[in-house]
């Protein structure tokens, strides 16, 4: 552990005593942050921290509104991860351009609640206490899993996480100077500051019994089912344990008999198995790569090792793959046309809200955006081409006028999805993924907006092109996927699978 | 033993008669062969052969009545997931040939891409499947290659010819076994086969064992014999 000028840091702001803005040198890749966010048990500090932060009532109705992770949870939590990973850059310019492109999106993100009360992602109140439920989580999660950390350390993770919050607001004034300050701020929010909101339950228990597979086991729905039907009910349980007495009581969560010992065991297990393995196996990375596997993902450290790894890695899910059953092994040929209820379900309802709004289309954006990591020129272009799109389908499709389109409504006029807005987004899409501007997609390209290479189902219908999309391909394959006409599996990658 | 062929390919020849044979339908002989192939597998590995291929499916073969077809692309399937876990005990580095027409059925191509995934680094033996297969177009696209790579005419040679070849590492074929006394190449391994010895045994795909298996490598062996006595003096000859 290197932390001591980090821990010398943390210690002269305390000394000072004047609110000076925490240093983003605390950040970085010697920080105990990165250590935890490489951490693959870090994963239940981050789901529990979500079910504190949907209790905030802003927070709660902006995640129930324009939140994908329902309906793409696996995508979500790849994209958090790499966001993070960003952030405790050693390079402050790779932080620098994340941070902003975090505000960007979170900018966009503002409305009014059931209640009409308004809410906005960009609330420094409510920002702070984001900030706050995942560190208050990392410190449940490590008391819980038998490594308590002792004062300096909590401490030093206090002042890296108000290092984190000043790198998105500028400031941390939202969140008390000290520790000490920080517990009765923490208590008071549960409280006074939250509300048994429904995103609380939407997470605990519609996530938590309907999350899709994860893509490696995609086409076994069965296997997962089976699965999720055990796993569902015990994370929801464990994470619930987890949970402050005082919010549980609150929100009027159950108490299981059991729970609370399960919940022990699991992240004592968690902590065991941390130690006891080696150390690669149970990187966050690791995990996700096991989950979604990314081909040609070239992570700098380690390259050799983890080279090795991933392949005993797929060759375990290549053998895993052929050994459990498969419902398709009845013998059907090929892909079906998607049904135009499939389609609408997997691709435009992103937030899985069941009806298809501006924040199913701003997800596709946001998604798009965050793949490409594009400069807010780019990303501008992609929203108002979303956005142009988005008023052509409320125009044509939107037949009660109530601002939503249904699936009913959908289902009435699908066909004439294909408008000229429509096409404007594919050519705003192929433009900004044109990284090298020389008006076709190689191979480089295909792999950053797809996260996979190229298939001989999409390169096929014209092998001696050498592997590149013209404009005309890119546009036209992008039309028969929007339209529903055909499935593909590079676009499902990108839209449909989570 | 150094009169064990190192690469020795079957082309899988009667399936259909078999079947007419027995009044069943073509499928039931494609059925059939699941048998043989696995026997062939055995004794090839058993009998210390480094590399064994298949002939299972030509690019012709998508002519054949679409029923016929899909019902062997299940069947294909079918045996690969079934089998797969005892190639890679056995240590048989499994690889496909051909596989590149779209009408292939995607869950296939995956398993095929997960068989060699999972199999890649075994030793033991290297089993080369010919699916959807035609020789003309490997070489074609080896050709391809050449000039996308901007190798000058003048530095073609067969050596490096064979380098744009798929699987450059696959050695020239020693044995072919053609069953049911079919005398044709139809278009298979065209540029590996080159010096292979051919042999034509009467008997029937679905039917072929082992003990056939054994019989093949006997009669190479013998020719072998030979054609060494052209060129071994004599009096080394013992008859």
């Amino acid at each position: 552990m290197s932390d001591t000028t980090a821990t010398a840091g943390s210690h002269a702001t305390a000394a000072s005593g004047e609110p000076a803005t925490p240093d983003s040198a605390l950040l970085g890749p010697h920080s105990l942050l990165h250590g935890y966010c490489n951490d693959a048990r870090w994963g239940l500090a981050v789901v529990r921290a979500t079910v504190l932060e949907a209790a905030h009532p802003q927070i709660g109705a902006a995640l129930l509104d324009n939140s994908t992770f329902v309906a793409h949870p696996w995508r979500r939590l790849r994209n958090t991860l790499t966001s993070t990973q960003r952030i405790l850059d050693a390079d402050t310019g790779v932080r620098d351009r994340e941070v902003s492109r975090l505000n960007r999106m979170h900018a966009r993100i503002s409305g009014d609640d059931a209640q009409g009360r308004p809410y906005n992602a960009m609330d420094p109140e409510a920002r702070a206490w984001v900030v706050a439920t995942l560190f208050e989580s990392t410190l449940t999660m490590s008391r819980l899993s038998g490594e308590s950390l002792d004062g300096p350390t909590m401490e030093q993770l206090y002042a890296e996480f108000r290092a984190f919050l000043a790198l998105l607001e500028g400031d941390a004034d939202h969140l008390p100077l000290t520790l000490r300050q920080f517990w009765p701020y923490f208590d008071d929010m549960l409280a006074r500051g939250l509300e048994n909101t429904e995103a609380i339950r939407v997470i605990l228990f519609r996530l938590f019994a309907q999350v899709p597979p994860p893509p490696l086991l995609r086409g076994r729905p069965a296997v997962w089912a089976v699965g999720r039907t055990v796993a569902g009910p015990v994370a929801a349980a464990v994470i619930m344990a987890s949970l402050p007495e005082s919010f549980r009581r609150q929100a009027g969560l159950g108490d299981l008999p059991g729970a609370q010992a399960l919940s022990r065991g699991v992240h004592l297990g968690s902590g065991v198995a941390t130690r006891l393995l080696p150390q690669s196996w149970t990187r966050t990375d690791t995990l996700m790569g096991i989950l979604d596997p990314a081909p040609g993902q070239g992570s700098g450290a380690a390259a050799g090792a983890l080279a090795a790894l991933n392949r005993r890695r797929s060759q375990a899910a290549a053998l895993f793959r052929l050994l459990t059953p498969d419902p398709e092994d009845a013998g059907s040929g090929g892909p079906a046309a998607r049904s135009a209820d499939r389609f609408f379900a997997e691709v435009l309802d992103q937030t899985g809200d069941g009806h298809l709004d501006w924040p199913d289309l701003a997800a596709m954006a946001r998604e798009i955006a965050t793949r490409l990591d594009l400069g807010e020129r780019d990303e501008t272009r992609l929203y108002d081409a979303y956005a142009d799109w988005w008023r052509e389908l409320l125009g044509a499709l939107d037949a009660d006028g109530d601002g939503r389109i249904t699936r009913q409504e959908y289902a009435a006029t699908a066909a004439s999805l294909a408008g000229p807005a429509l096409i404007k987004v594919a050519e705003v899409l192929f433009d900004v993924a044109d990284s090298d501007g020389d008006q076709s997609i190689d191979a480089a390209e295909y792999r950053t907006l797809f996260r996979r290479a190229f298939e001989r189902d999409l390169a096929g219908a014209d092998p001696d092109a050498g592997g590149r999309y013209s404009r005309g391909e890119f546009v036209r394959e992008f039309l028969a996927f929007m339209s529903g006409q055909r499935p593909s599996n590079a676009y499902d990658a990108l839209l449909a699978q989570s | 033993m150094s009169s064990v062929p190192c690469h020795v390919a079957c082309v899988m020849d009667g399936n259909g008669r078999w079947a007419a044979q027995r009044s069943l339908p073509r499928s039931a002989g494609h059925q059939a062969a699941e048998a043989a192939v696995i026997d062939v597998i055995e004794a090839a590995h058993a009998g210390g052969v480094q590399w064994l291929s298949l002939y299972a499916f030509s690019t012709e073969n998508w002519r054949r009545p679409c029923d016929e077809v899909d019902h062997l692309m299940w069947l294909v399937r079918r045996t690969l997931r079934k089998h797969a876990l005892a190639l890679h005990a056995r240590g048989i580095r499994c690889r496909f040939l051909g596989v590149g027409d779209p009408r292939i059925p995607p869950t296939l191509t995956r398993d095929i891409t997960d068989l060699m995934e999972l199999t890649r680094d075994n030793k033991r033996m290297t089993l080369t499947v010919a699916f959807d297969h035609g020789g003309r177009r490997d070489i074609v696209e080896a050709a391809r290659s050449l000039i996308r790579d901007r190798v000058p005419a003048e530095d073609v040679t067969e050596a490096n010819f064979a380098g744009h070849l798929p699987h450059p590492d696959t050695p020239d074929v020693d044995l072919v076994i053609r069953t049911s006394g079919e005398q044709r190449i139809s278009n298979f391994m065209l540029w590996q086969v080159a010096y292979a010895e051919w042999v034509f045994p009467e008997v029937l795909w679905p039917d072929f064992r082992a003990a056939h298996f054994w019989e093949c490598l006997t009669a190479y062996r013998q020719r072998r014999r030979r054609f060494g006595d052209v060129t071994v003096p004599a009096t080394t000859d013992e008859g």
